[in-house]
């Protein structure tokens, strides 16, 4: 997908960034994942931001989106995989025993690569997650809703249709609306695997915006596999190879400077 | 040649053949079906045709129902001839002993062709129908003779008698019957109260006030009964002339309607076939089913298959939800799943022995011991019955509905689960709320399959609860309204009683055409509206389907 006509309008901070002078919000410590026997991905240590975005490139099948999925314990529903390490959301260890699934996807959120809308109004959509949480005021959920889709910049384009069908709406509108359904529940953490790599440029623009927008309220995470976006939008950028962090840092110096010579290699194109 | 064989053109044409030979073979099967059902509702005509059998002379009155080719043999010579053979309905039970004759045509003084304007037929409650020329009708104290009027005056007083009918069986099914539940509740009241060992002379006393109270009930409808027969004896009779000569009195009492076939004109034959098609569903079967309508069998068809519909959906779903979404996949699942797909191979009887012996010897034995114990040695549940058969029917069908579900669970796009679960939702919310409305359509076509074939079974029922003449509705307006312990008739078994187990097999013919059309109908339209309740679940998941 070609996108090198597009402008973007997101205007990059300046201000060089350091993540030694950064709030911490997810902190990983040796983590190992294996596929049965298959080692996946091979003692990551990485410290994640909040409040910023911080983008996971690399090749197909480095481990970005199984790390990802990490985060929100996604993989727990594959019976194979088995995770070692320590991974901390704000101090709680997020694989303990003691952890409550459904609390932990609750703080932290996901949106996937292709939009997968429930088969129910727009409405219901926004509102599934409080729902699930036993919320039926319907004062409390229209607000939410309003917010919500606000967030997501859906706002003004759905608000007289909130009752159709969410499957009757465009492949962008879709992936916004599943980033309403996300943030609608307010988590702290918002994971976004390939948010892009289904939708045409103009749609792509506008959840790279959104993005922007949204990291003032929630940490971001997001896979990516166009290295133009993850330059765009992100703050920190870690690469990916064979289920092995490579290289972490801001993604100014991960882009100008890298450190790796296979970095060097991923973004000047040489594979991948 | 050779290239018209690489390009596979013969497998085209030969899959297509095949496609043609089902289509003409249902189609001409629902054909037969619907005409020669259809025609037992249109008013046949009635022939008047002369015999001369060496000198002896005869005279016939009958509806034409069949004609072949037959060989008749010459007394003298012993040759034999093709000659053209005759079906008349002749009717007249009563004077014949037989409804139908056989006719070769060489006896035949003239041919087929008489149409007197003025032949009469009687359908009787008993006996059939009766052929002939009215004669002469004695309404109330009056005896007219062929008035212009007279059938308009007999059609009124037919119309009374069966409107006092119609009062009395009220009467004796609805207000006795429920007095009669009553006294019997009050039997089994006394009889658990002894069995408790807390009968008191009180309970004695309040019972027999009761029961006395009932009785007096009962009297005063026996009164009105006796009174409405009286009345139904009032109405007179008529006399019709049948052929030979000879005068058959019919009291007005015993017709449930008479027309003259041959009389009447296009507009008054529809009316005629439209008032068949209503008495043929609404009203009770008379003479062991070969006459009369089959109401009692249509409503037990659709009670049944409702009511298996009802105990199917859940036990299917839930093992199907089971088996897709929590079962570990291995060896005990790929057992579990052909054990489930050859019970759909078992031989329907054999579900019905087992109905019989488990649910209705086993279960409904230990319900009765348990809670209708003071109803035994009569059993309540432990007989055959309308719950046994419904569970029977379930179980039978429990594999096309358990193998639908789980496909359609199976088709819903993993994202959309992982999309319920990252919003915290947990497992079984996933699938109750996200997960299960979209197998819907799914689940609906199991059902769809399980209604065909259950509606259209016949075999296990005849051991599990249904029979040739069940005297009460399964549901009816006493509460509880619908009877699971009652038997119950069948369409179905309806179709086999009176196709091969009825005394008078031409007279049933029609009606068992007719019957199989009704039974195709019914299953029709219950599948009809559950394929549209799938199409309109459809149409809402339907952008899911990439």
């Amino acid at each position: 997908m070609s996108e090198k006509g597009l402008s973007i309008s997101v205007d990059r901070e300046s201000q060089s960034l350091s993540l030694e002078s950064e709030k911490i919000s997810i902190e990983v410590e040796n983590l190992d994942l294996y596929y049965g026997a298959k080692q996946a991905l091979n003692k990551i240590n990485m410290l994640i931001p909040e409040n910023r975005v911080t983008a996971f490139i690399g090749p197909s099948g480095c481990g970005k989106s199984t790390l990802l999925r990490c985060f929100n314990r996604m993989n727990d529903l594959i019976d194979i995989v088995r995770v070692e390490g320590k991974m901390t959301l704000h101090g709680d260890d997020i694989y303990s025993k003691s952890m409550d699934i459904s609390a932990l996807r609750r703080s932290v959120g996901m949106v996937f690569q292709k939009p997968n809308p429930f088969p129910k109004s727009i409405y219901e959509n926004v509102c599934y997650g409080l729902r699930l949480q036993g919320i039926t005021n319907k004062n409390t959920l229209d607000e939410a809703v309003e917010w919500a889709l606000k967030g997501a910049g859906l706002w003004e384009e759905v608000k007289d249709r909130l009752d159709e069908n969410a499957l009757g709406m465009s492949g962008g509108q879709q992936q916004r609306l599943c980033i309403a359904r996300a943030i609608a529940i307010k988590p702290k953490v918002l994971l976004l695997d390939e948010p892009t790599s289904a939708l045409d440029p103009i749609s792509t623009l506008a959840i790279e915006e959104l993005i922007f927008e949204l990291k003032k309220d929630f940490t971001i995470l997001i896979v990516t596999h166009n290295m133009q976006q993850a330059a765009r939008v992100s703050d920190y950028t870690a690469f990916m190879y064979m289920g092995d962090l490579i290289e972490y840092t801001d993604t100014d110096s991960l882009f100008t400077n890298p450190q790796v010579k296979r970095t060097e290699d991923y973004i000047t194109g040489r594979y991948g | 040649m050779k290239e018209w064989f690489n390009k596979g053109e013969h497998w085209i044409w030969m899959s297509s053949a095949m496609v043609s030979i089902s289509v003409v073979l249902v189609i001409g099967l629902m054909g037969m079906i619907t005409y020669k059902g259809g025609i037992h509702f249109w008013p046949h005509a009635v022939y008047e045709v002369h015999l001369d059998q060496n000198g002896q002379k005869e005279t016939i009155v009958g509806e034409l129902h069949d004609e072949k080719t037959g060989h008749a043999t010459d007394p003298i010579s012993g040759v034999e001839t093709p000659v053209d053979q005759y079906l008349f309905k002749v009717g007249n039970r009563d004077v014949y002993g037989i409804d139908f004759r056989w006719v070769n045509s060489n006896v035949l003084d003239g041919g087929v062709d008489k149409l007197s304007k003025d032949v009469l037929v009687v359908e009787r409650y008993e006996y059939g129908n009766v052929y002939g020329h009215l004669i002469s009708a004695k309404l109330g104290e009056k005896t007219l003779n062929n008035q212009n009027d007279l059938l308009a005056l007999i059609n009124q007083q037919v119309d009374k008698s069966t409107e006092i009918r119609s009062q009395i069986r009220h009467i004796e099914k609805i207000e006795i019957g429920k007095v009669n539940y009553e006294i019997e509740q009050l039997r089994f009241e006394e009889k658990k109260l002894r069995l408790k060992n807390e009968f008191t002379p009180e309970d004695a006393a309040r019972i027999d006030e009761e029961r006395s109270l009932l009785q007096t009930q009962f009297k005063e409808f026996q009164k009105q009964t006796a009174v409405l027969y009286k009345q139904l004896n009032g109405f007179g009779s008529i006399t019709v002339e049948i052929s030979g000569g000879q005068k058959l009195t019919i009291p007005l009492k015993k017709i449930v309607s008479l027309w003259q076939p041959n009389n009447m004109n296009f507009i008054e034959k529809i009316g005629f076939f439209g008032h068949s098609v209503k008495s043929f569903l609404l009203d009770d079967p008379r003479e062991a089913n070969t006459e009369g309508g089959v109401f009692p069998a249509m409503i037990g068809t659709i009670t049944m298959v409702l009511l298996m519909t009802i105990f199917v959906t859940p036990m299917g779903v839930i093992a199907a939800i089971y088996m897709s979404e929590y079962a570990k996949d291995g060896f005990m699942l790929r057992i579990v799943r052909i054990s489930i797909n050859n019970l759909a191979g078992v031989p329907s009887i054999v579900f019905g022995i087992f109905g019989l012996g488990f649910f209705v010897y086993i279960l409904g034995g230990s319900i009765d011991e348990l809670f209708y114990d003071y109803a035994l040695p009569s059993p309540t549940f432990g007989t055959p019955g309308l719950l046994w058969a419904a569970l029977t029917m379930a179980l039978l069908t429990l594999p096309v509905v358990i193998v639908s579900t789980e496909e359609g669970l199976s088709r819903i796009p993993r994202s959309l689960r992982e999309g319920g679960l990252a919003l915290g939702a947990t497992k079984f919310e996933t699938i109750m709320k996200i997960v299960l409305p979209m197998a819907t359509p799914a689940i609906m076509t199991g059902l769809i399959l399980a209604i065909a074939r259950a509606a259209g079974e016949v075999a296990p029922l005849m051991l599990v609860g249904v029979v040739k003449l069940a005297p009460e509705l399964p549901v009816d307006s006493i509460a509880p309204f619908l009877h699971l312990d009652r038997k119950f008739m069948h369409l179905g078994f309806h179709i086999y009683d009176v196709g091969f187990q009825s005394p008078n097999v031409e007279a049933s013919q029609p009606l068992l055409y007719a019957t199989s059309l009704l039974l195709v109908i019914i299953i029709v339209g219950l599948n009809i509206g559950a394929i549209s309740i799938r199409n309109r679940l459809r149409e809402k998941y339907k952008a899911l389907e990439h």
